[in-house]
């Protein structure tokens, strides 16, 4: 018997070898190797050796305007875009499973966008809020206004809010599917027995199904944070579209622009320890919080 | 004897293989040069069967920060270009190798500048030493379509603008708009290229980005103010005649599609029309005017100008830094191929000099604009500068900061960084 489990914790292990070195060569070396350097001082471009500052590049960034203006600018995009996200998607998943009929077109169609790469999506956007795109003549066209120009790029809030959009439509359909998923692994039983109980549709979605699809919840509000608070391609590229950078300059963006254009590598290596940190006592919180008891039917 | 004869084949194509030296290019795109560059590759290599060249290109936007985590990871490309701003701190930091003037045919630096024109090489000077060849030096200069000039009743030969002030009265004229949304401007910046087209704006009114002891930046609040004040009153919380926002003017030019009269570009444009929009171009609708400068002007400065260097990678091997210098002094001895093919201006006396040079449509403007023009500022944190330069300017036009708020936040980030070690 022992022999057997042997057997199989060996063949366990040998076919999770690849995926292991996978992890440590590509996500968890260059972990590592950023925590390192972002005790030290060193330009990209030069040969000398970097010097240790210990924890002066952490020192500096809680000094700076520019990194708090960073934060600022994540959470706005984090909790304006993780909101309605999960909210949505869960009642999008809520309405496809009500449908009868092209339950599986209207998945394809959610799911769509979330194929596209982000840049391209990023790219079109940027055309559809150019001030003579599709953006301000719909909006004109709801209000009945002519030539009103809504400075989706231009304006603080709107360009903020248009970056939230824009995301928004890429990964909403994305995590309704999950939802789609966990809503349709509850036993149809369950909604049967609820009825014959006198439970209405409504009283049926928030008695059973939402408690039932808690662990779905859960990876879709940890996974949808993750994903907010590490956009980047959405606002480079409508910076790169001639967008102010001060009110989406995102975490993200800033470590780019102190690694590429500054050439400062250890301060930006200082500032994705940070990101890090954020994203795993989220994560850790909204474990906490949402204790999940296994679902077995 | 068969056999015998196929191992000798095969062993004399491995010591050939083995012998051969591959140079990598690494350069930014423009479609009008590829052909040309590699035909000289072709040449070159029929001339030396021993180097094989392979030329990578990337869009201009994007060199930059592949070039830099290259040589970051010291796997950076035998040879490459890019605008001389982001090409400096790679001289400061010796990542490039000075120019071997044996592979050049040369004897010593100073008869390297006397082929070109005077000042060319100063922005590749470090330390005695040039670190670099120039494929082009650009200086940007206004391009009118005329038929729109006509269109509002002005005559393009005499209402171009000069100055500044009626660069905005024109712009007035010509601007189209639905609303509060322009549907043809009449000029547009080249955002967001700040230290190139903005600085000389406030260096006619007497302003600098530095003082002359390079301890303090911003110098001379009068003159910044008034040139972020007219930047305030061009965007779309003034005026309203055009923003960054809005697609670059000068590729709506090119279209002739009635979405823009002006535009800020080089003297590569009239090639780019030509491809473009071959009609645009045969039909002489355009034409190129100077730079303007303001009415109250103090100083007479035009447009910065900017050049792209070709430089070789310390880090290659000796032999291969001088098969790099044999090459890129190949390609750069077809200065008219370029300025033909592609409207790049090399600072050569030779074709400075030329009739070619000469007789090509509006090179005379550009030059003359050049001569009262310097380079733009090079300076190991000059991309930094240049991001809180539009920060500035951004925040007056696309936001409600006053101009005097924008220059305090400029003045300060800018000293600051200044005395950053």
């Amino acid at each position: 018997m022992r022999t057997l489990e042997r057997k199989k914790a060996f063949w366990g292990f040998t076919f999770t070898m690849p995926a292991i070195v996978f992890f440590a060569v590509f996500s968890f070396y260059p972990m590592a190797n950023a925590f390192w350097t972002s005790f030290f001082r060193k330009e990209l471009l030069s040969l000398k050796p970097p010097k240790f500052v210990g924890f002066n590049n952490y020192i500096y960034l809680f000094r700076s305007e520019d990194f708090w203006n960073s934060m600022k600018a994540t959470a706005i995009f984090a909790f304006g875009t993780f909101v309605p996200m999960v909210v949505f998607s869960l009642v999008f998943a809520a309405l496809i499973l009500t449908r009868k009929r092209f339950q599986k077109f209207l998945q394809m169609a959610y799911y769509s966008p979330a194929v596209l790469s982000s840049v391209v999506a990023a790219a079109i956007w940027l055309l559809i809020f150019d001030p003579r795109g599709l953006s301000n003549q719909f909006m004109n066209f709801l209000f009945n206004t002519n030539g009103v120009d809504y400075h989706w790029l231009s304006n603080e809030n709107m360009l903020r809010l248009a970056t939230i959009i824009v995301y928004f439509w890429k990964y909403v359909g994305y995590f309704t599917i999950i939802f789609v998923a966990g809503m349709a692994s509850i036993p149809r039983s369950v909604h049967e027995a609820a009825t014959i109980d006198g439970a209405n549709r409504w009283q049926d979605f928030w008695y059973i199904t939402l408690p039932l699809i808690k662990p779905t919840t859960l990876l879709v509000s940890v996974m949808s944070m993750i994903q907010c608070l590490r956009t980047f391609s959405t606002q480079y590229l409508f910076v790169q579209g001639g967008a102010p950078l001060k009110p989406i300059d995102v975490i993200t963006l800033n470590i780019y622009n102190t690694a590429i254009r500054d050439r400062q590598i250890g301060r930006a290596s200082a500032m994705s320890v940070i990101l890090f940190l954020i994203i795993m006592s989220f994560s850790y919180l909204q474990m906490k919080v949402s204790k999940t008891e296994n679902i077995t039917y | 004897m068969k056999w015998v004869t196929l191992v000798m084949v095969l062993s004399l194509a491995i010591v050939i293989f083995a012998a051969q030296i591959e140079i990598i290019v690494w350069t930014h795109e423009d479609p009008n040069r590829t052909p040309l560059e590699e035909r000289y590759i072709q040449e070159f290599e029929k001339m030396y069967p021993n180097v094989k060249i392979t030329r990578v290109t990337y869009p201009s936007a994007k060199i930059r920060e592949v070039v830099l985590t290259a040589f970051a990871a010291r796997k950076g490309p035998d040879i490459f270009n890019m605008e001389i701003q982001d090409a400096y701190p790679y001289i400061v930091n010796e990542r490039v190798a000075p120019v071997n003037l044996s592979a050049l045919g040369l004897r010593s630096f100073d008869e390297l500048k006397s082929l070109y024109v005077e000042g060319a090489l100063d922005a590749v000077t470090y330390q005695d030493k040039i670190y670099g060849l120039p494929l082009e030096l650009t200086n940007w200069c206004v391009f009118v379509n005329k038929k729109y000039f006509r269109e509002v009743g002005l005559d393009p030969e005499k209402d171009y603008p000069k100055t500044w002030e009626e660069m905005m009265q024109v712009s007035e004229k010509l601007v189209i708009r639905e609303g509060q949304i322009i549907k043809r401007r009449g000029f547009d910046f080249r955002y967001p290229y700040y230290l190139t087209f903005f600085l000389p704006m406030v260096e006619q009114l007497g302003g600098t980005l530095f003082s002359e002891d390079g301890k303090t930046a911003i110098v001379n609040d009068e003159a910044w103010l008034k040139v972020l004040k007219f930047m305030k009153d061009w965007g779309p919380n003034g005026k309203n005649l055009g923003s960054p926002t809005y697609t670059a003017a000068r590729k709506e030019f090119n279209k002739d599609n009635n979405t823009v009269a002006m535009c800020l570009s080089g003297l590569y444009q009239i090639d780019r029309i030509k491809a473009e929009n071959p009609d645009f171009y045969n039909s002489k609708e355009w034409m190129v005017v100077p730079f303007p400068v303001f009415k109250d002007a103090v100083k007479d400065v035009r447009c910065n100008y900017y050049g792209h260097y070709y430089m070789v990678n310390a880090e290659s091997s000796k032999e291969k830094q001088e098969w790099a210098w044999k090459f890129i002094n190949y390609m750069l001895n077809h200065p008219e191929d370029y300025l033909l093919n592609v409207g790049l201006i090399q600072p050569k006396m030779s074709l400075i000099e030329s009739d070619t040079f000469k007789n090509y449509p509006y090179a005379k403007v550009f030059l003359q604009d050049m001569e009262k023009a310097h380079i733009v500022p090079l300076h190991p944190k000059g991309p930094q500068f240049e991001q809180l330069i539009k920060e500035a300017i951004e925040s007056v036009m696309l936001t409600t900061a006053t101009p005097e708020e924008a220059l305090r936040v400029l003045k300060k980030k800018a000293n600051e960084l200044l005395k950053e070690e």
